[in-house]
């Protein structure tokens, strides 16, 4: 599951992620980050579901972390897409790939929303609300 | 060809054969199946036409259009659809769109490919038109919406089309590089290709046996000709390229889409499909070749260079490229294509569905293209300003544990606004401008090794003055040292130095 947690200027400079690893051992990956001394903002996913992933996001609510479900959803027209693949490389995440016919297909659970190929697209077939 | 081969069939035996339905016709892909699996020679002997495609952009494309003469008439000098320019330099009403032609209101958005496309989709376009007026071209303005069915003719004529392969791009500066070959990671973060490879119809007649003037294919969904070679052709090298043209009219939008490459700008995707017989073995193996089987070279685009001089980072193939994934250094590196192979795959099967239902014959070429052109860059004859010719020589220099006051107070002295921090060896470690040094006095700094910036952006003597004020815009800095290969500082060159060179050199009043 794809969240993402917003640390306050108070708990900005507490381990909360690396405690919150050691505790449940899932192998949290950070897709997005932008901290600085005042705030920080992560896209992460956590590789869970069910109780664990409550017990994971407990220890993030309880450490002072807003966490916020991921909404973002990338919309791909496909009357417009081409398959080219402008947009497979320039992905940080290697959510876009060719399917076994050369169609474009996107993988929404590794997606962090950076519009990066949204802008790659040369037919504007791609849009995040 | 010096080397004959027997031939094995005519264009006017494949002809019959459509006519009764019984020409045996492969895509490129199946063609290939079929090599491998029985051999060239079996192949040779079974398959008439090979049916070849690629989709991808291409810049050089363009269309001719009547707009027909309104009432009272004018010799349109110049002319927007949609609020792009159209070329004007031909008779009243005759305009040449080109695909790369910039919207004058919408910027990089939208441009002339995008236009052609509204047209072919029979969307409704703005036209609009000056004149100077004439007694027999009275008019001297016009306003009004055309569609394509208005037009006496739209024909499409591509200078350079099909381009048999091309380089591929990756990245080794430190930031995005937005390019016509899209956007490219930085530190060889991913890399972009382009061309259909083992699909393009120029790799499956390699020698240029069956293609020629006059060649019947498929374009943009209609039917087109080939009209000779492309600008840029360069057979000898695997660059070959096509002229082509067709009746806009007759053509799909599916087929022919507006492009924009983010901060690059517009152009026009173009679907070509062209059917290779069969006439002998030569033809028949090159027909066959596998993507594994066609080199391509990656460039640095990070080396603002002419393409041919961009440094070649590595020679891969078209199937290491289509893997998803090559190897650069140590790194695994994405990679992806620009141009469509499943829009290649479906052009190749259209024509061949075209030719097994005996709606496309083939033609035999009225000449053949050239097998050798030499490609020249442009020679740049006058002498053009470099870094060296508006840079200062006499640099004022500081070292890391100099007290911040003091550099303050040289600045001041000098009337200059950069301080390139120097170690004992004279090697450039680091700058601070007066900026930095106003902030160090206000925030109680003291050396200026705690405020400089170490990571300094430089430039070289003999760099052109337009690529490194490119660089100075892109890094958001007004003054840039000019170092020497052991680091050493030579000279400064500022916003200032540039603007006072250029305002002497360019600028004709």
């Amino acid at each position: 599951m794809r969240v993402r947690l917003i640390y306050s200027p108070d708990v900005v400079e507490k381990p909360i992620l690396a405690e919150a690893v050691l505790k449940t051992g899932l192998p949290i990956n950070i897709l997005e980050a932008k901290v600085n001394a005042q705030k920080g903002e992560l896209v992460v996913s956590i590789p869970s579901t069910g109780k664990k992933l409550e017990e994971v996001l407990k220890i993030f609510k309880e450490a002072g972390v807003q966490i916020q479900k991921f909404t973002e959803i990338l919309q791909i027209d496909y009357e417009r897409c081409t398959s080219c693949g402008a947009c497979i490389s320039p992905c940080p995440t290697q959510a876009l790939k060719f399917g076994p016919d050369w169609t474009l297909e996107f993988d929404e659970e590794k997606c962090v929303a950076c519009r990066t190929c949204v802008n790659a697209c040369p037919v504007k077939a791609m849009s995040l609300p | 060809m010096t080397e004959s081969v027997e031939k094995i069939r005519s264009i006017e035996e494949i002809n019959e054969k459509i006519k009764h339905g019984d020409a045996v016709v492969l895509t490129a892909e199946e063609m290939i199946k079929l090599a491998e699996s029985s051999g060239i020679e079996v192949a040779a002997k079974e398959v008439d036409i090979v049916t070849a495609g690629t989709f991808g952009a291409m810049c050089s494309s363009g269309v001719f259009l009547n707009f027909g003469h309104s009432d009272p008439p004018i010799k349109m000098t110049k002319c927007w659809l949609n609020d792009v320019p159209v070329y004007k330099g031909l008779a009243a009403v005759d305009g040449y769109l080109g695909a790369t032609a910039l919207s004058e209101t919408r910027g990089f958005e939208y441009g002339g490919g995008h236009v052609i496309e509204d047209l072919v989709s029979g969307k409704e376009i703005e036209l609009r038109a000056e004149s100077y007026g004439t007694d027999c071209y009275p008019r001297r303005h016009i306003e009004t919406v055309i569609t394509i069915d208005d037009l006496n003719q739209a024909i499409l004529v591509n200078p350079r089309n099909c381009y048999q392969k091309y380089d591929a791009a990756t990245n080794s500066t430190d930031r995005v590089l937005y390019t016509y070959m899209g956007t490219l990671l930085p530190n060889y973060g991913n890399v972009t290709f382009a061309g259909a490879g083992q699909l393009n119809p120029l790799c499956k007649d390699w020698n240029y046996e069956t293609i020629g003037i006059g060649t019947r294919i498929f374009l943009g969904g209609g039917i087109g000709y080939i009209i000779g070679e492309g600008t840029q052709h360069s057979p000898q090298s695997g660059f070959g390229t096509l002229m082509v043209r067709g009746d806009l009219k007759q053509m799909n939008s599916r087929y022919l889409r507006g492009a924009s490459f983010y901060r690059y700008g517009v152009t026009l995707y173009v679907g070509v499909g062209i059917p290779i017989p069969i006439i002998n073995e030569r033809v028949a193996y090159t027909a066959s070749l596998r993507d594994d089987q066609i080199p391509v070279n990656i460039r640095d685009y990070g080396v603002p260079s002419r393409p041919d001089l961009r440094p070649i980072v590595k020679q891969v193939t078209y199937a290491e490229l289509r893997s998803g994934k090559v190897t650069i250094g140590e790194k695994e590196v994405p990679s992806s294509s620009l141009s469509s192979y499943k829009m290649a795959r479906e052009i190749s099967e259209v024509l061949k569905k075209w030719i097994l239902e005996g709606i496309f014959f083939l033609t035999k070429p009225v000449e053949p293209l050239p097998r050798k052109r030499e490609f020249k860059p442009l020679k740049v004859r006058r002498k053009e300003l470099r870094v060296r010719d508006a840079m200062r020589r006499e640099v004022v220099t500081a070292k890391p544990d100099d007290e911040v006051k003091e550099a303050a107070k040289r600045i001041v002295a000098k009337g200059i606004d950069h301080l390139p921090v120097i170690n004992t060896d004279d090697k450039l470690i680091g700058i601070v401008t007066s900026w930095d040094l106003a902030r160090a006095i206000a925030n109680n700094k003291k050396y200026l090794s705690e405020i400089m910036t170490r990571r300094v952006i430089t430039a070289r003597e003999n760099e052109s003055i337009d690529v490194v004020a490119r660089r100075m815009a892109q890094y958001n800095i007004s003054g840039i040292p000019v170092i020497d290969d052991n680091y050493r500082v030579t000279g400064i060159l500022t916003t200032d130095d540039i603007s006072r060179k250029i305002v002497g050199r360019r600028t004709t009043i």
